[in-house]
C-alpha cells in the first residue's frame, strides 16, 4: 500500500488529541458539594471497571475517526491484484538529459543517476509495452525496448533546456492515442522550478521521480561588449548567477590570450576592460572557476575589432562636430584620415550628411545623393518638439527642435516624432537635423561624443549584427547573412532562418561576397543554472493535481499499475463515519437510561 | 380560586409556605388546612375505654360524637378514650450538615423543610392532646423536649425547633436509644432524617424502638436535585460532612445513579415494612398537606 498525499500523513499526529483533551480535562474539576455522595460512591465502586471500558471504547473510537480520516485524506493506494506481471502500458519516457543534469552530486552526474532508474523502468518493461522516449529535445520518439535501454546508455548532458511540463504533455499526446488499456508518462528529472511552464494539465498519469539532491551553483547569466566594435579597446559587461557561496574567479580570453580577469561571486555585474591586439572578428570567451555544474561556467562573444577610423571634418558641420571630434582624436577613438568624412555634402567615400546651415544647398545635395544612388533626400525643413527613439546610442531620448523631412526608403537608424531622422544608405549615413542648439539639444548634452562616436565607428564604418540564442533556438538571420560559419563549415541559410547548433560557441555570418558581416553567440539558457527543485504545489499546478514526485519504492509500485491501482479513500471514510456512529450510540447510551 | 388556595395551605408550595412567615405561622396554616380537608381526626386509633370529653373540632369523626350531650345541652362534644389520651409520641429529628442543603432555586433546605413538617406534626399530635416530645441529633444529641400534652407546649417545641441549626455528621443510635429512655409506655416514634447514615444500625435502633412496642414512622427527607445526577461534565462531588469526595462525570453516571437511589430508596422501604415500620419518602418540594395526609392514613393501620 502507497500514499498519494504522504504529507497529509503528518495529521496523523491528531489521533492523540482525544487522550489530550482528556487529560487536559480532568486537571481540575470543579467542586459541587453533594449531600447524596454515598449514592455517588457505591454507583461509582458498582460500576466503574463497565465505565472504564466504555471510556476507553469510546475515546479509542474517537482516536480511530481521526486515523480514518486523516488516512484517507493522504489518498491510499494498494494493488488489487496479485503476480509480477503488468497489463500492455503505452509508457513515454522524459529522460531529462538537459544542461542542469550535468551537474555532479556526491561524485556522480545527475543524469547518471537518473539513467540508472530509467533502465531500472525499461528493464521491467515487456513486448506488449509500447514506448516512447523523449529527451531534451523534447522529441517524442516511438522505441523498442532494447532501443530504448541503448539510448538511455549513451545518452549525454545536452546544452539545452527542457521545458518538463511540455515534455509531458507531449509525451502524454504521444500515448494517449495508444490501444492499450494502461497509459503512463514517467518522468525522470531533477525538476528544477525553472523547468515548469503553465499550460493544461496532463490527462495520462504521471509518474515523477526526481534525483535526490540538488547541488549549490553559480554561472554565467549574461554578458554583452561595449561598444560593438572595439577600436582596439571595449568592455565586456558579465552578470553571474547563483546561489553558490563565495567569490570564484572570472577570465575574458581571446585569440588565445587572456585580456581580462576578475574575482566575483554570485549575484554581481562585473565589467572587465580589455585591448585586443588583432583586428577583425574574434571569439572571445569568458570562463569562471569550475563548479558542480560546469555548462554555464563559460560564455561565448563575438569581438569586432577595429582600428579607429580615419576621419575628416569638414567646416560646414558646425563648431560642435568640430570640437567633439577633435576630443574623439584625442580620445584615439577616431585619427585622421579620408575613410570617413563628416560634411554638409556627399563627400568621397563614406560620409556622415548633416544638412547644410543654408537652405538653397539643399538641391545640390539631394542631387548628389541621387547621383551616388541613394534614395533618400533631404525634403520640407520643421520645427517642432521631437525626441529621438531607436538605435541612437547615447543620442536616445535627446530632443529634436528643427529637421528636415527624410525622404525616402531603406533602413532607419532611428526617429523623431515617428518620421526617419537617422539613416543609413551604402556608405552614406543621413542625420535630419544640424548639430547646433538651434536644431537638437545634443551637442550641449554629455551624449554628443558618444553619439559621434557612434556615427563614425558603427554607422559610418560598416553595419555588423550580433545575435544571441541559447542551443537549439531558431534564429532569424539578417538578410545580408547568406551563410554560416559552423565547425569550419560554411552552411548556407535557408529562408533566412537557422537552429542554433547545440554547443555554445560563436558562429559568424557571412554576406554573399564572403564578408563576415556579423556572429549568433550561442550560450546556455540561464534558467538551467537555476537547479533549486519545484515545490510539489507547482508541481501539482502545472502537470496536474495527481501528479507527485514518487520516491523509489513509489516509483516500482505505481509503475505499469495503472489500472490495478485501488484507492482506498472511500474504505476509510465508510470506516470513519462508521465509528463516529458508533461512538455517539454509545456515548447516548447513559442518556438512555436516564429516561428508562 | 386564590382565596381556595389560601385555605389550603397545606396543599401549597413548601416554599411558598415558608415565605407566608416563621414555623409557626406555616404549620398552623398547614394543619388548619389538613384538618379542614379530613372527615374524621388523623393519628386517631379505636378504644372502649371511654376517659373524657373534649370539644368537637372539624374533621372528627361523628361516630364520637356525645348525642346526649348534644341533645341535654346543645353542645358539641366527642369522646375520648383512654389509649388515645395516653399516646405519647416522640419525634426524632435527623440536623446533621446534609439536612443543612438546597439542590434549587425557591426550594427549603432539607432541614427547614423537616424543622415545619415537625412542628405541624406536633400540632396535629398536641391537638388532639396527645403528649409530644422532641429530639434533635447529629454526630450526638443536640437537643430534647420531653413529651408533653399541655396546651402552650407546642410553643416550647417551636422554641426548640427555631433555635436548631446544622450540626456535623449523622449518627442516629444515641438519639433513639434516648427516646426508648423517654417514652417508657408503648408510643408513636417519628423519625425524620435524610438517611444519610450507617443503614444497618440505624435500623437495628429503630427495629429496637418497634420491638419495644413502639409505632415507629420515619419520614426519608430528600432533596428532589438528590434523585438525579447533575452538574458539569466532569465535576468533584464533595460530601458536606465527611469531606469525602468523588471525581465523576454526570452525563456518564446519571441513569446508574439514579438507579442506585431508586434501589436504596426500595430497600429502605421494604426493610421498614419487615420491620413494622412506617416509611414515607417526602421530596422537599412536596406539600405539607400530602405528606401529613399519606403518613395519617398510613398511621391509621397501626391503630
Amino acid at each position: 500500500m502507497g500514499f498519494l498525499h504522504p504529507l497529509a500523513l503528518i495529521g496523523l499526529v491528531a489521533v492523540a488529541l482525544p487522550p489530550l483533551l482528556h487529560l487536559i480535562g480532568r486537571r481540575l474539576p470543579p467542586t459541587v458539594v453533594f449531600p447524596a455522595v454515598r449514592y455517588l460512591t457505591a454507583t461509582e465502586r458498582e460500576h466503574s471497571r463497565r465505565l472504564k471500558l466504555k471510556n476507553l471504547i469510546l475515546l479509542l473510537l474517537r482516536m480511530a475517526v481521526i486515523l480514518f480520516v486523516v488516512l484517507a485524506a493522504a489518498r491510499p493506494v494498494a494493488r488489487v491484484a496479485s503476480g509480477t506481471g503488468h497489463p500492455p502500458t503505452a509508457m513515454a519516457l522524459v529522460l531529462d538529459n538537459s544542461l542542469s543534469s550535468g551537474a555532479v552530486v556526491g561524485g556522480r552526474r545527475v543524469l547518471d543517476v537518473l539513467a540508472e532508474r530509467a533502465r531500472h523502468v525499461l528493464e521491467r518493461a515487456t513486448e506488449q509495452d509500447q514506448i516512447w522516449i523523449v529527451l531534451a529535445d523534447g522529441l517524442p520518439r516511438r522505441v523498442g525496448r532494447a532501443e530504448a535501454l541503448a539510448a538511455v546508455d549513451s545518452v549525454t548532458p545536452w546544452p539545452v533546456r527542457l521545458d518538463v511540463s511540455e515534455a509531458v504533455r507531449i509525451a502524454a499526446r504521444a500515448v494517449e492515442d495508444a490501444p492499450l488499456p494502461v497509459r503512463e508518462v514517467v518522468v525522470l528529472s531533477d525538476l528544477q522550478e525553472t523547468a515548469l511552464s503553465a499550460g493544461e494539465p496532463s490527462a495520462v498519469p504521471v509518474l515523477l521521480w526526481a534525483s535526490p539532491e540538488v547541488p549549490q551553483n553559480r554561472g554565467i547569466d549574461s554578458a554583452h561588449v561595449e561598444p560593438r566594435v572595439w577600436s582596439p579597446s571595449g568592455e565586456v559587461i558579465v552578470r553571474l548567477g547563483g546561489t553558490f557561496p563565495g567569490e570564484a574567479a572570472l577570465r575574458l580570453e581571446a585569440g588565445g590570450h587572456e585580456l581580462a580577469g576578475a574575482v566575483a561571486g554570485s549575484g554581481e555585474v562585473v565589467v572587465l576592460s580589455a585591448t585586443v591586439a588583432e583586428r577583425g572578428w574574434l571569439q572571445a570567451r569568458l570562463a569562471l572557476d569550475p563548479d558542480e555544474l560546469n555548462a554555464d561556467d563559460q560564455w561565448f562573444l563575438a569581438l569586432r575589432v577595429a582600428d579607429p577610423a580615419a576621419t575628416r571634418v569638414e567646416r560646414g558641420v558646425g563648431s560642435f562636430v568640430r570640437e567633439a571630434a577633435d576630443v574623439l582624436r584625442q580620445g584615439g577613438r577616431i585619427r585622421s584620415g579620408d575613410e570617413v568624412t563628416l560634411a554638409d555634402r556627399p563627400a568621397a567615400g563614406t560620409t556622415v550628411l548633416f544638412p547644410p546651415e543654408d537652405p538653397a544647398l539643399v538641391g545640390a545635395v539631394n542631387r548628389t545623393l541621387a547621383a551616388r544612388g541613394v534614395e533618400w533626400r533631404l525634403g520640407e525643413l520643421v520645427d517642432g518638439e521631437w525626441v529621438v527613439t531607436g538605435d541612437a546610442g547615447a543620442a536616445r531620448g535627446a530632443p529634436v527642435l528643427r529637421r528636415y523631412r527624410l525622404l525616402g526608403s531603406g533602413p532607419v537608424v532611428a526617429r523623431a516624432g515617428g518620421e526617419p531622422w537617422l539613416v543609413r544608405a551604402g556608405d552614406v549615413v543621413i542625420v535630419a537635423s544640424r548639430m547646433e542648439v538651434e536644431w537638437t539639444g545634443l551637442p550641449v548634452s554629455a551624449a554628443f561624443v558618444p553619439f559621434l562616436d557612434l556615427l563614425v565607428n558603427r554607422l559610418a564604418a560598416g553595419e555588423s549584427w550580433v545575435l544571441g540564442a541559447t542551443p537549439g533556438q531558431t534564429v532569424r538571420l539578417p538578410a545580408a547573412a547568406r551563410s554560416i560559419l559552423v565547425a569550419g563549415e560554411e552552411l548556407t541559410v535557408q529562408g533566412g532562418v537557422v537552429v542554433a547548433p547545440l554547443d555554445p560557441g560563436v558562429y559568424f555570418l557571412r554576406a554573399a561576397a564572403g564578408d563576415t558581416v556579423g556572429a549568433l553567440e550561442v550560450n546556455h539558457d540561464r534558467r538551467e543554472s537555476r537547479l533549486a527543485p519545484a515545490a510539489p504545489t507547482a508541481v501539482r499546478a502545472t502537470l496536474g493535481p495527481e501528479a507527485n514526485v514518487l520516491g523509489d519504492r513509489a516509483m516500482d509500485r505505481e509503475l505499469f499499475q495503472g489500472a490495478r491501482r485501488a484507492d482506498l479513500t472511500a474504505i476509510l471514510l465508510t470506516a470513519a463515519i462508521a465509528a463516529a456512529l458508533l461512538e455517539f450510540a454509545l456515548a447516548s447510551v447513559g442518556g438512555a437510561a436516564r429516561r428508562v | 380560586m386564590a382565596q381556595r388556595l389560601t385555605n389550603r395551605v397545606d396543599l401549597l408550595d413548601p416554599y411558598e409556605v415558608a415565605q407566608l412567615g416563621g414555623i409557626e405561622l406555616a404549620a398552623r396554616g398547614v394543619v388548619e388546612g389538613f384538618l379542614a380537608g379530613l372527615h374524621r381526626s388523623p393519628f386517631r386509633g379505636f378504644s372502649v375505654e371511654f376517659a373524657e370529653h373534649r370539644p368537637y373540632q372539624p374533621g372528627d369523626e361523628l361516630r364520637y360524637l356525645d348525642w346526649k350531650l348534644l341533645a341535654r345541652a346543645d353542645r358539641l362534644f366527642v369522646k375520648q378514650y383512654e389509649e388515645e389520651t395516653n399516646l405519647r409520641s416522640m419525634v426524632v429529628l435527623d440536623v446533621s450538615r446534609s439536612m443543612d442543603w438546597v439542590g434549587g432555586e425557591r426550594r427549603l433546605t432539607k432541614l427547614e423543610y423537616a424543622k415545619r413538617l415537625v412542628a405541624a406534626l406536633a400540632l396535629v399530635l398536641l391537638r388532639q392532646r396527645d403528649a409530644t416530645g422532641l429530639i434533635a441529633f447529629d454526630e450526638r444529641v443536640r437537643s430534647v423536649v420531653r413529651a408533653r400534652a399541655r396546651h402552650g407546649h407546642w410553643w416550647q417545641l417551636l422554641a426548640a425547633l427555631g433555635e436548631l441549626e446544622a450540626g456535623q455528621g449523622t449518627v442516629a443510635e444515641p438519639a433513639l436509644r434516648q427516646v426508648t429512655d423517654l417514652l417508657r409506655r408503648r408510643g408513636l416514634v417519628i423519625f425524620v432524617s435524610d438517611l444519610l447514615l450507617d443503614k444497618d444500625l440505624a435500623l437495628l435502633a429503630l427495629q429496637h424502638l418497634r420491638h419495644r412496642g413502639h409505632q415507629v414512622v420515619v419520614f426519608h427527607i430528600m432533596d428532589p436535585a438528590e434523585l438525579s445526577l447533575e452538574g458539569p461534565p466532569e465535576a468533584r462531588f464533595e460530601d458536606p460532612e465527611t469531606g469525602g469526595a468523588v471525581v465523576a462525570r454526570p452525563r456518564e453516571l446519571r441513569g446508574v445513579y439514579e438507579e442506585t437511589v431508586r434501589r436504596t430508596i426500595d430497600e429502605w422501604r421494604s426493610s421498614c415494612r419487615g420491620g413494622g415500620i412506617d416509611y414515607h419518602h417526602v421530596l422537599t418540594d412536596t406539600p405539607f398537606g400530602y405528606v401529613l395526609r399519606r403518613a395519617a392514613a398510613s398511621r391509621s393501620r397501626f391503630g
